[in-house]
Parts: structure tokens; C-alpha cells; sequence
């Protein structure tokens, strides 16, 4: 049996841990190759033009595995824990994909409301019906959920800037490519949420209470965490994104308070590189200048 | 305490009835103008939907106006609107305002009625059941007169429009359970119809906000009545009540008929918008409009389940996206393509003519 797996969204937290799981199924995985203009032109057709980038960038990779598979594997993140909400789109874009089809390409999409492990256990009973195979596969695919619990270490004298945005677009290369290579380029090192541990990402303290989307809320304890010790806050949001659109603003304030740079990229299917580049040069012009002002490293943690 | 909150359509009323039953002094925002939208507009991050914007304006000019204690409801979940408030107090705050913001959390009634009203204005809460109650009644009222002005513009435009504003008047002055109840047959009467039954009718699905209040929606109701079309809607101030105190038979079977497109809730009202129009479908009704703001993301999930709906059916589907953008010739022109197409559909004439 031929599973596909979109290299989109979910995928690049858990893209891993779910081509393990489906192998010790014994099915066959297929994933999608990886995000080009093609496969983004293709996805567009099948969604809203108002639908933010990431959610068009899923549909094309769907489609790209139409045709190649049997099943398509596509959990639907409802909550994690603590009732920490998914965003809609996310919720959304399983029922999507099924109607892109017309039920005619089966969808095997657990509901993860809370219970990670129980989930993925029923959509491995609906793929292999057998329970000892479901559970060992579960069991030797585990190590691969990331989980970091090191903070990493922020060396004075060093440039840093902190880039912000969801994980599913940063490490999406086409969406990503641009602002990263700008960054490393002009010598500074990237912080990102995804390399904190979960003890810093998931604080329940401060305004971070009252965020009720996971992924926010990750964003949000990033920003908190990160702020004093960089130069500058980017931030990456696709253009339509709900939640990014309110929390942004909160950390754009946060940022003025603590005399940090802090640059809000919106980014869509039109967006060109060079004005991303010039916006970004700009941003660390600032940092430069800010620098310059306090003195090498400004450490306030 | 003088008290104000957000316009919302013809429910404003129904809002106003319920804090001047627990006695506060109720100061109205001034209706919904371009001023409005453009105040809230300045202030407002640039990627935020447009119900912020207009309720933000609303709290501004209230203020100007001497409020000095703003509600506003909330409650977050997976939509944006119930974090509007943080983001609100805060633009407040720094425009120098002297007031207090109140979120009033949807989700959970019942430490509103006992809990927080109680103790916000020191009365029992019998006072406050009492109170909702009444709001329940008076919504109900504005449910009908808005059901009823639809049906009486498609048939006699001029009379409806002569019609409304006196049955407003009657509306906004019922205050006692015996006054609705008087005031329903009078309105009633005014929208009399003589038994016509207008020839084509439409559905209007879609976000709340957009639903409910008629400035917002660039009064779209209004104008597909002046088309001769009636519109017909399910979404309501008092439905949504009724859902949050105890259970809506109308939004129970919303959610079953939607399971066929969405088989989980991607939060706000998409899961009753995507419900209500298969129950439109089934009606028979003519065609659906779709309203929601721009880069609303639940009604934007909803709107694929329509898509595929009237893909299935052939029931004809306008989306229609508003920001403070939207230009009200475009918007017309839209409709009345859309309308006409319907119409033609109606006649079995097809859109050609051959």
C-alpha cells in the first residue's frame, strides 16, 4: 500500500516521526518532493486566493501525490495539550483535501485532540488492523518526535538576530531561502523558535496565558525569550494569517519597549525576492546602528 | 456607569434593553459611518478583519460621547474575534482613554448571569436572569421584524422602507415582556403582506458580525430587496443566544447537515454557515450569498464546502469578501449579475438566448 505524506505544514515537525510510523506499518511512503513555484501554481487552483501561502502550498503538494498513492496520510491537529488550539486553516485544510477529490483518493486523517499517541493508534489500526504491529511501530518511531529541552547557548561578541514565523514556513526552503541567506550572509547567526527548549515555548506566564493557539503561543515565549539577546526580531507571516496578525502586534510593542528592530514580513505567492532583501538589508542597518549605539553586545538577561 | 458597546445591527437594541434593565446608564455609539470605520481603521494593526476595525471605531466615538465602561464580547477560541479586546484595551490605552473594557466571555454563561454581571452592577441575580430573559425576547422581536422587512422588500420596496422605520420605532420602545409581545403584532401588521409570496428567494449565510450588522454588509439586505429578492437567513443575535444558554434546534441541525463537508469544526461560525446552506439547498431556495470579512479563516474554509455544495447541486453560490475597501458599485454590480442569473435560472431560460 502506498501512503502519501505532504511535505507541507505538519510535515516539518513531524514529518519524520511519520514516514518511520508508516514504514514499521509496511506500507509504502511517499512524500511529495519539495515546495517549487510549479507545485504552488498547481495548488492554487484548488483553494481561495484568500487563503494565507502555507495552506496553498499543502494543496499543491496534495495534489502532487494524486495519482501516486493509495491513501493519503494527513493528521488534523484539533488541540494539543492544555487545549491549545490549532488555527483554523490547519483544522480545515483536512476537509479540503478531501473534497479536492471527491472521495475518490481515501484520506486517513487521525484527530489529535490531546492524545498524540491515541490518535496515531487508530489511524495505524485503520491502515494495518493489527494492533501488536500498530503499537511496535509507534514504539521504535518515537525518537523521532522532536523534543528539545537544551537551551542553546548565546555567546557574547556574537551577531544574533531572532527569526520569527511559523515553523512550516521557515523550514520551507522556497518560502524561507531568501530571508535566511540575506541574514547568514550580512554574518549573523539565526535564533528560531523551533531550537528552544519546550519548557521556554510553552510558559503559561504573562500575556502568553491568554494565547490560546499552540503555535502562538510558541511564537509569543520565543519572542519573550529571545528579545534581550539579539539585535533585531524578524518576523515572517504569510499574508492572511489570523493569529499572527493579532500576536504580531503585541510583540511589535514588546519590541519598541525594549529598543529592539523589529521587521514584519508579509509574505504571499507574489512576493519577489529583492524587496525582501531591501527590507531586510534595511532591518540590519538598524541592528548595525544599534549596536554601534550600546556598545557591542546590549545583554539586559 | 455610563455603559456602551459595538454596534450590532437592529440587535443594538435588544444590547441596550438588557443594561438598562440592570441599570446602567446606556450611551449608543453613533450608527455606523464612514467616520467610524476610518477612526477604527487608523488604529488597527493593518492585517486585522474588519469587525475589529468597525468596533473599535464604535468604542472611540462612544467615548466621545461621554461612555466611560465599554463590553465587548470575547471568549478565545480558534477564532481571532475572541481576542479582539486585548488588542482593543490596549489601543485604548495608549490613545490616553480613561475607561474600563469589558470582555464579556461567550463560553461561559452561566458565571456571567451569576458571577460577573451580579457583581458589576450589585444586583441579585434573579435581576440579571431577568434581564437575559428579556434580551432573549427583544432578539427574538429583532429577528422577525428583520424576517419580515426582507419579505416586504421583495414584494413593495417603497412600503417596506416606509414601513421600517416606524416599525423601528415600535421595536426600540418595547422595554416589558408585555411591550414585545404587543410589539411583535404590530410589526406584524405593518409588514402585512396579504398573503404574497415573493418569487425569488436567497439565501445569506456567513460570519456573524456580517450577518447581523447591516453597515458592515454594506446593507446588502436592503439591496437585494430593492432587486425584488427576498432574503432569507438563519443566524441571528437570538439564535446565538440560545445556542450559548442552553441549545438552538436550528444551529443542532446546522451542525449535522455540515458533517457531510466538514467533519470538524475549524472554529468560528463555518460549521453553521457550511450547515445552514445545505438546509437552504434542501429548501429549496434559489441561490446562496456568502458574507464574510476579508481574510476571515473559518468562513474561508466554509467557502470551499460551498463551492463543492453548489458544484454537487447546482444551487448558484456568491462569495463576497468585505473590507473597508469595497466598493459599493462593484458590490452592486455583483449582486445584480448574480440576481439576474438566478432569476434567468428561475424561468428555465438558461443564460443564453438560443
Amino acid at each position: 500500500m502506498r501512503v502519501g505524506v505532504p511535505r507541507a505544514l505538519l510535515y516539518y515537525r513531524y514529518g519524520r516521526f511519520w514516514e518511520e510510523f508508516l514504514t514499521g506499518l509496511g506500507a509504502e511512503v511517499v512524500v511529495s518532493r519539495r515546495t517549487d513555484k510549479v507545485l504552488l501554481q498547481n495548488g492554487l487552483g484548488h483553494v481561495s486566493s484568500e487563503i494565507c501561502l502555507p495552506i496553498k502550498i499543502m494543496a499543491g503538494h496534495i495534489e502532487e501525490l494524486a495519482g501516486k498513492i493509495d491513501v493519503l496520510f494527513l493528521p488534523r491537529l484539533l488541540w494539543l495539550e492544555d487545549k491549545l488550539y490549532a488555527c483554523p486553516k490547519m483544522i480545515g485544510i483536512v476537509d479540503i483535501a478531501r473534497m479536492m477529490f471527491d472521495g475518490r483518493l481515501p484520506v486517513c486523517a487521525p484527530s489529535i485532540r490531546g492524545d498524540f499517541w491515541w490518535s496515531h493508534f487508530r489511524a495505524g489500526m485503520e491502515l494495518c488492523h493489527d494492533p501488536v504491529r500498530v503499537v511496535r511501530a509507534l514504539a521504535r518511531a518515537r525518537r523521532y518526535v522532536p523534543v528539545h529541552d537544551q537551551a542553546p547557548d548565546f555567546p557574547a561578541g556574537e551577531k544574533r538576530v531572532a527569526l520569527l514565523g511559523h515553523f512550516y514556513n521557515l523550514d520551507d526552503d522556497f518560502i524561507s531561502r531568501p530571508m535566511v541567506d540575506t541574514l547568514s550572509s550580512h554574518g549573523y547567526r539565526i535564533c528560531t523558535k523551533d531550537e528552544l527548549p519546550e519548557s521556554v515555548l510553552r510558559s503559561r506566564q504573562g500575556f502568553a496565558r491568554n494565547i490560546r493557539w499552540v503555535y502562538e503561543r510558541e511564537l509569543y515565549n520565543a519572542f519573550r525569550f529571545l528579545a534581550d539577546k539579539v539585535d533585531g526580531v524578524c518576523m515572517i507571516v504569510s499574508m492572511g494569517c489570523g493569529p499572527d496578525s493579532l500576536v504580531a502586534e503585541f510583540m511589535r510593542e514588546e519590541a519598541q519597549q525594549r529598543d529592539r528592530p523589529f521587521l514584519q514580513l508579509v509574505i504571499d505567492e507574489h512576493t519577489g525576492t529583492a524587496g525582501i532583501v531591501t527590507r531586510i538589508e534595511a532591518f540590519l542597518e538598524l541592528a548595525e546602528r544599534r549596536r554601534a549605539k550600546t556598545g557591542g553586545q546590549a545583554r539586559a538577561a | 456607569m455610563k455603559a456602551s458597546f459595538p454596534n450590532f445591527g437592529y440587535d443594538t437594541y435588544a444590547l441596550k434593553t438588557f443594561l438598562e434593565d440592570l441599570g446602567a446608564d446606556v450611551i449608543l455609539a453613533p450608527p455606523n459611518s464612514r467616520r467610524t470605520i476610518e477612526l477604527g481603521a487608523l488604529h488597527s494593526p493593518e492585517l486585522i478583519c474588519m469587525p475589529y476595525k468597525i468596533t473599535l471605531g464604535n468604542m472611540l466615538e462612544a467615548l466621545e460621547l461621554g461612555a466611560d465602561t465599554l463590553f465587548m464580547a470575547a471568549g478565545a477560541r480558534k477564532c481571532r474575534f475572541g481576542y479582539y479586546h486585548y488588542l482593543q484595551e490596549r489601543a485604548l490605552r495608549e490613545l490616553g482613554k480613561q475607561c474600563r473594557l469589558i470582555p464579556v466571555a461567550q463560553y461561559s454563561p452561566f458565571d456571567f448571569i451569576f458571577k460577573a454581571m451580579p457583581r458589576m452592577f450589585g444586583v441579585s441575580p434573579l435581576r440579571v436572569v431577568r434581564a437575559v430573559a428579556k434580551m432573549l425576547a427583544k432578539s427574538r422581536l429583532t429577528q422577525e421584524f428583520r424576517q419580515q422587512l426582507n419579505r416586504k422588500r421583495a414584494i413593495d420596496f417603497d412600503a417596506a422602507e416606509r414601513a421600517r422605520r416606524k416599525a423601528l420605532a415600535v421595536v426600540e420602545q418595547a422595554q416589558t415582556f408585555r411591550g414585545i409581545e404587543q410589539a411583535r403584532g404590530e410589526v406584524r401588521r405593518l409588514f402585512n403582506l396579504n398573503g404574497v409570496v415573493p418569487r425569488v428567494r436567497l439565501g445569506l449565510v456567513g460570519e456573524i458580525y456580517f450577518m447581523i450588522e447591516q453597515f458592515a454588509n454594506q446593507e446588502i439586505e436592503k439591496e437585494l430587496g430593492r432587486m425584488g429578492v427576498e432574503v432569507v437567513f438563519e443566524r441571528s443575535l437570538y439564535r446565538h443566544l440560545r445556542h450559548l444558554l442552553f441549545s438552538d434546534p436550528a444551529f443542532v441541525r446546522s451542525g449535522r447537515l455540515a458533517r457531510r463537508y466538514l467533519r470538524e469544526s475549524p472554529g468560528g461560525e463555518a460549521i453553521r454557515t457550511v450547515g445552514e446552506a445545505v438546509h437552504f439547498q434542501r429548501q429549496g431556495l434559489d441561490g446562496l450569498v456568502h458574507i464574510f470579512p476579508f481574510t476571515c479563516m473559518p468562513e474561508n474554509i466554509a467557502l470551499e464546502a460551498l463551492e463543492k455544495l453548489s458544484e454537487e447541486t447546482g444551487l448558484p453560490v456568491l462569495s463576497l469578501s468585505f473590507d473597508e475597501h469595497t466598493s459599493r458599485t462593484g458590490l452592486l454590480t455583483r449582486l445584480e449579475a448574480f440576481v439576474d442569473l438566478v432569476k434567468r435560472r428561475k424561468s428555465g431560460r438558461g443564460l443564453h438566448r438560443n
